[in-house]
């Protein structure tokens, strides 16, 4: 329960309240009221209130799907643009194929038969089949396919392998598949 | 008298004060009772259409909504629009009122707040000069003697610290202090439980002691009288 205001805050308020209390309306007040209650609610001219109401929810819809529209055209756009972005961040490195030429599955492919010996560090390098040498030399089968990779299918002994050296001067002979 | 007296300091001072506030010795609540009988025959006519009757709420409610807006409002101007607005209001919608809820003071006074806070927040947005309260000034109001006018200067003091409270603040003051209506009127004004309304009250009267010390208006006891108020 609230208790009544200390006497000094009392005191106060009753002196402001006593100067409060001999305020009276103005003339220009008085006449105000009176051409209200003249003219009466006549001279307020207002659209009715169920039209009112109706045109507020009106536009309150119409700017909630504007709203909504524009939030949506954002949103695909801004998919769009990050789409776009991570597929040009994962395009493969520009190779000698053109793009258009790779494929998901391997559609065409070239067989390549390479000679080669071993070297001191014990792998095997191309040679120039022009060089006489006494190292044993191998013939290395390669096929490449048109989806990017590069696999060796057998690396055989280069005895009896004429043929492959006649072919090409740089002893590397194609073989269409 | 030049408008450079010691008066000026009394912002208010536009107001004419030529009337007594309370002529009869009847109790603010037993006031509202006697009237709201004759008040709701009043709205039922002016929801008929009579506009004469708007005249008589007026002349019974109007200087009791006058001080309760001039005790929320910065300029007598404004305090003035603020009850011509309610009354506009009244007559727009006089069906509004629903007898049940109140009496048509209560109801009058609270579409007066919502104009008054209406009106502040419609204020904001503007930067103001200067109050232009002291212009309103006019020889004719000021008290003559000294120590009227001393007690003048306290007033504004009291005026300008309870402007500076926060409007829910002021009004409880303005309803519950300055107006003495009773809390269940109160509570009904500002559409809340008349629990709230105490605490408050409690609260407005403890910062208005706080700021009025600041002031050195009131005396050191009061002010632990209001810290209690924050405990």
């Amino acid at each position: 329960m609230i208790g009544p205001a200390h006497p000094n805050l009392r005191e106060l308020m009753n002196n402001y309240a006593r100067d409060l209390g001999q305020i009276s309306p103005s003339a220009s007040l008085d006449a105000r009221i009176g051409h209200l209650v003249a003219t009466g609610s006549k001279s307020f001219k207002r659209p009715p209130r169920a039209w009112r109401r109706l045109l507020a929810w009106g536009a309150a819809a119409g700017f909630a799907a504007a709203a909504i529209s524009a939030g949506i055209v954002i949103g695909m756009r801004l998919e769009r643009a990050r789409d776009l972005a991570v597929a040009q961040r994962a395009a493969p490195p520009q190779i000698g194929l053109a793009f258009a030429d790779l494929a998901m599955w391997p559609s065409d492919s070239v067989a390549l038969t390479i000679p080669a010996e071993y070297s001191p560090q014990g792998t095997l390098v191309a040679v120039n089949p022009g060089e006489k040498s006494t190292a044993q030399r191998y013939l290395i089968d390669v096929v490449v396919s048109n989806d990017g990779t590069i696999r060796i299918e057998r690396i055989v002994p280069a005895d009896g392998q004429v043929e492959h050296q006649q072919a090409n001067p740089d002893g590397v002979s194609l073989h269409v598949q | 008298m030049s408008l450079a007296s010691p008066s000026n300091a009394f912002e208010f001072s536009g107001w004419n004060f030529s009337q007594p506030r309370c002529p009869n010795k009847l109790t603010a609540g037993r006031r509202l009772a006697l009237m709201s009988l004759d008040d709701t025959e009043c709205m039922a006519r002016l929801a008929a259409g009579d506009t004469t009757a708007l005249r008589q709420l007026y002349e019974r409610h109007g200087r009791a909504l006058l001080r309760f807006s001039a005790a929320m409002c910065r300029s007598r101007q404004a305090a003035e629009d603020l009850v011509h607005d309610t009354f506009v209001a009244l007559l727009r919608e006089p069906l509004r009122f629903d007898p049940s809820l109140g009496s048509a003071y209560a109801y009058l006074c609270g579409v007066l707040r919502h104009r008054v806070s209406r009106h502040y927040r419609q204020e904001k947005r503007w930067v103001t000069l200067d109050s232009g309260d002291d212009a309103d000034f006019s020889a004719e109001d000021a008290p003559g003697p000294l120590d009227a006018i001393a007690r003048s200067e306290i007033t504004a003091a009291f005026r300008r610290a309870m402007l500076e409270l926060p409007l829910p603040h002021r009004e409880i003051i303005a309803l519950c202090d300055l107006e003495e209506l009773p809390y269940t009127t109160v509570a009904n004004i500002l559409g809340c439980p008349i629990g709230t309304v105490r605490s408050r009250l409690h609260r407005a009267r403890a910062l208005l002691t706080i700021r009025l010390a600041s002031l050195e208006l009131v005396v050191g006891d009061a002010l632990s009288f209001a810290h209690r108020g924050f405990s």
